[in-house]
C-alpha cells in the first residue's frame, strides 16, 4: 500500500488540455496582493501594475489564458472559407469560417513542425498548406494531404493530426469569444449582468450590427490596461483630454460625457462589465445619433428601450480587454452628428506596450452610404489613430506606463488615486431607483467604474472568477 | 464656390521642366507640412479635395485584390473636415499635438503621369521621420497616389491617396498628414 510519501504529486491540471497550473513569481504575487489590498482599503492602485515584466507575463497566462477573449464580428468572415488573422493574448489563431459554414477559431500551428499557415492578414481559402513540409488542412482545420505519406507517414492516422482549436468558443449574437481554459464557466454565465447592456449595443441597429470594413491597428507605448480601464469608463478625463475635440465641435458636450452633468450616469458592478451612459431626456428618442428608420428595439426590454432611447454615448469594458463606444458625433462640425458602435481590444504586446484594433459597426439595414459615414464618424471621433479625439487619448496614456516602469515607482510604492466615488470624496450617490442591473450612480464623477475592472483583473490574477456583484464586492 | 475654369494641368511646360515644377511643389508642401504652417498647407488643396489613407491588408498574392481596403480609412477626407482637423490643432488642449511633433517629410521617386484632361497624375514616395516625446521617434513610409491640377496658374492636390506601406499603423497617433 502506498504511504503518503510516495503518493503522485497534486493533480496540477485544471481541465483536460488546459496543462499545468501556472506559478506566479512571487514577486508578482505581492504586487497582486498590494494591488489588492490598496483597491479595497484605500481606493489607490499601485502604478507598478501598468508596466512590469513579471504582472505581464502572468497576465498572459492568468488572464489572457483562461478568460474570454473578443476575437472577431462573423460579419467580418461571411463566406465558406473567409479568414482573418487574430490574437488571443499575444498567441497567434485562425478565425475562420469553415466550408461547412461552422465559424472556428484555430491555432495557427502546423500539427507537423509548428510552422504557422496563415500568411495574410485575412482572405478566402478552402486549405491552408503549410510552407514547411506542405501538410495541407481543410478551412475546418482537419488534415487533409501529408505529403509522401505512404512512404513517410504510413501509421499516421489523419483525424489525430488537424490543427488544435481553442477550447472554447461561443458566438455571441454575431461576435465570437474564445477561451483557452476548457472549464472556463460560459460566456454568458462569464458575462452576468453586463449582457444587458451589450444586447443593446448589439441589438438596437436593424437587421443587427455588422462590421463596416476591416479593423483598424496601431501600436503604443501604453500599457493594455490603460485602455480598458478609461473605456470602462473615466467620465473626468473627457473635458480635459478631448477639449480641443469637443470645441471645435466633432461632437456634442451633453453627449460626449463630460463629468459632473446631470443626465449622465455609471454603472458599476455589472459582473465582467461596467459603463458610462450619457442619458439625455427619453422623449428625444436619440438611440446613440441612429436615424429612426435604422432603429430596432423590438428584440429589447421596456427597460432597454427606456434606456436605448435616452442615450447619446456610452462606453464600456467586458473584462479583460474588450472596450466599446457607442456615440452620435461627427466628421465635420458643419454636418449633422451620426451615430456608430467601435468596439476596441487592447492587445497585449509587453509590458506597457499594447497593439490597438478598432473595428467600426453600423445598423446592418442601413444604407451603404450610412454606412460608410458611420465609418467617417467614426474613424474622425474615436475608432481610429487618426481620430480627433482618440489623438489625444493615446498622447497621454503612454506617460502611465513610463513612470510605472520606474524604479522610483517600485521603491516606494507610488500609488494612483482611484478614489473619486469612494465615501467623503465625490457628491456621486448610489441610485437606487436605476433600472438596469448593476450599481447605478446618480452621477458620473466618480471611478467605481475602473475600480470594477481592477476588481476583476485582481480576481483573475488571484485565480478566482471574475464577476462584480455589490455588495460584497464593493470597492 | 465659384466653379474653376479648367485649365491646362501641364500649362504647355516641357516634361522636363513639368517634372521640376511637381518637384518644387511638393518641397514646398513638405516644408510646410513640417513647419507646421497647416492653414498654408490647405492653400494648395483644391477646393474640393479628397484626401485619403485606406487601411492596408496583407493578403495573398492569389487573393488578386488590392491590399488597400475600399471602405477602411484612417483618413477619408474633404476640405471642410480637414480644415475641421487643422482648426483643432490649433487648440492649446490639443495634447497630440504639444510638443509639437518633429518631423521630416522626405519626398522622392516622383513619376508624373500623362495627364488626363485637367488632371496631372503623380506618383510619389514618401518617408515621413515623426517623433514628439524622447523615446517615440519612428520612420513611416508611404506611396502617394495624386492628382494635380492647376489653379490660377498654380498646381494643387485635387486627390491624394496615402497608401501606407504598414498595416499595422507604427505610431500612437496619426496627428499629421502625409
Amino acid at each position: 500500500m502506498a504511504t503518503e510519501e510516495d503518493a503522485s504529486p497534486p493533480e496540477t491540471c485544471d481541465g483536460p488540455g488546459a496543462g499545468p497550473e501556472y506559478e506566479m513569481s512571487d514577486r508578482a504575487r505581492r504586487i497582486v496582493e498590494e494591488q489588492g489590498r490598496s483597491l479595497r482599503e484605500e481606493g489607490m492602485l499601485p502604478s507598478k501594475v501598468f508596466n512590469d515584466d513579471g504582472i505581464f507575463e502572468a497576465e498572459l497566462r492568468q488572464i489572457f489564458g483562461r478568460h474570454w477573449v473578443f476575437v472577431g464580428h462573423e460579419s467580418e468572415i461571411p463566406e465558406p472559407g473567409d479568414y482573418a488573422q487574430r490574437r488571443i493574448g499575444r498567441d497567434p489563431f485562425i478565425f475562420v469560417r469553415g466550408e461547412d459554414g461552422e465559424v472556428r477559431v484555430l491555432f495557427d500551428s502546423c500539427s507537423h513542425h509548428g510552422s504557422k499557415l496563415c500568411r495574410a492578414e485575412q482572405g478566402n481559402t478552402s486549405h491552408f498548406r503549410c510552407p514547411y513540409h506542405g501538410w495541407t488542412f481543410k478551412n475546418t482545420g482537419d488534415l487533409a494531404g501529408v505529403p509522401l505519406k505512404h512512404q513517410a507517414f504510413k501509421g499516421l492516422d489523419p483525424e489525430e493530426w488537424g490543427l488544435h482549436e481553442a477550447p472554447r468558443v461561443t458566438n455571441y449574437k454575431g461576435m465570437v469569444f474564445a477561451c483557452l481554459r476548457e472549464d472556463a464557466p460560459d460566456f454568458e454565465e462569464y458575462l452576468g449582468d453586463f449582457a444587458w447592456y451589450l444586447d443593446i449595443q448589439l441589438e438596437i441597429g436593424k437587421g443587427g450590427m455588422e462590421v463596416v470594413g476591416e479593423p483598424k491597428r496601431w501600436i503604443a507605448d501604453s500599457d493594455w490596461k490603460s485602455g480598458a480601464d478609461n473605456f470602462a469608463a473615466d467620465s473626468y478625463h473627457t473635458g480635459v483630454t478631448h477639449r480641443s475635440a469637443l470645441d471645435v465641435g466633432f461632437g456634442a458636450e451633453e453627449i460626449s460625457g463630460t463629468a459632473g452633468q446631470e443626465t449622465h450616469r455609471h454603472v458599476t458592478h455589472v459582473d465582467a462589465g461596467s459603463t458610462s451612459l450619457r442619458l439625455l431626456h427619453p422623449d428625444d428618442e436619440i438611440y446613440y445619433g441612429y436615424p429612426n428608420e435604422f432603429v430596432d428595439t423590438s428584440s429589447l426590454s421596456e427597460d432597454q428601450r427606456r434606456m436605448a432611447a435616452a442615450c447619446g454615448a456610452e462606453t464600456g469594458t467586458i473584462f479583460p480587454n474588450l472596450s466599446f463606444i457607442h456615440v452620435a458625433a461627427t466628421d465635420d462640425p458643419d454636418d449633422d452628428l451620426a451615430g456608430y458602435l467601435a468596439f476596441r481590444q487592447w492587445q497585449p504586446l509587453e509590458a506597457g506596450k499594447m497593439q490597438a484594433w478598432s473595428w467600426i459597426l453600423a445598423p446592418a439595414d442601413a444604407s451603404d452610404e450610412y454606412k460608410q459615414r458611420a465609418h467617417d464618424v467614426g474613424m474622425a471621433t474615436f475608432a481610429g489613430p487618426s481620430g480627433n479625439f482618440e489623438q489625444d487619448d493615446m498622447a497621454v496614456w503612454d506617460g502611465v506606463s513610463e513612470a510605472a516602469g520606474s524604479v522610483y515607482a517600485e521603491r516606494h510604492e507610488f500609488k494612483l488615486n482611484y478614489q473619486m466615488g469612494r465615501p467623503g470624496m465625490s457628491e456621486a450617490e448610489i441610485d437606487e431607483d436605476w433600472y438596469g442591473p448593476g450599481l447605478g450612480w446618480d452621477d458620473n464623477l466618480e471611478e467605481g467604474t475602473l475600480r470594477t475592472f481592477h476588481g476583476n483583473w485582481n480576481k483573475a490574477m488571484s485565480g478566482e472568477e471574475v464577476g462584480m456583484s455589490y455588495p460584497e464586492d464593493h470597492i | 464656390m465659384s466653379k474653376q475654369e479648367p485649365e491646362d494641368a501641364t500649362a504647355g511646360r516641357s516634361d522636363v521642366e513639368l517634372q521640376h515644377e511637381v518637384e518644387q511643389f511638393y518641397y514646398r508642401e513638405a516644408e510646410l507640412l513640417d513647419d507646421r504652417d497647416l492653414e498654408a498647407w490647405l492653400d494648395l488643396l483644391t477646393e474640393d479635395v479628397e484626401y485619403a489613407m485606406p487601411t492596408r491588408l496583407i493578403r495573398e498574392k492569389a487573393a488578386e485584390r488590392s491590399p488597400f481596403s475600399e471602405t477602411s480609412f484612417n483618413y477619408h477626407e474633404d476640405r471642410s473636415t480637414l480644415e475641421s482637423r487643422v482648426d483643432r490643432f490649433g487648440s492649446e488642449f490639443a495634447w497630440s499635438d504639444d510638443p509639437p511633433a518633429r518631423t521630416r517629410h522626405y519626398v522622392t521617386n516622383v513619376r508624373v503621369g500623362d495627364p488626363d484632361g485637367e488632371e496631372l497624375p503623380v506618383k510619389s514616395n514618401l518617408l515621413l521621420f515623426w517623433a514628439q516625446r524622447e523615446n517615440d521617434d519612428t520612420l513611416v513610409s508611404c506611396e502617394r497616389h495624386d492628382r494635380l491640377r492647376r489653379v490660377d496658374g498654380d498646381l494643387k492636390v485635387a486627390r491624394r491617396e496615402v497608401r501606407l506601406d504598414h498595416n499595422v499603423v507604427p505610431m500612437k497617433n496619426i496627428s499629421v498628414f502625409l
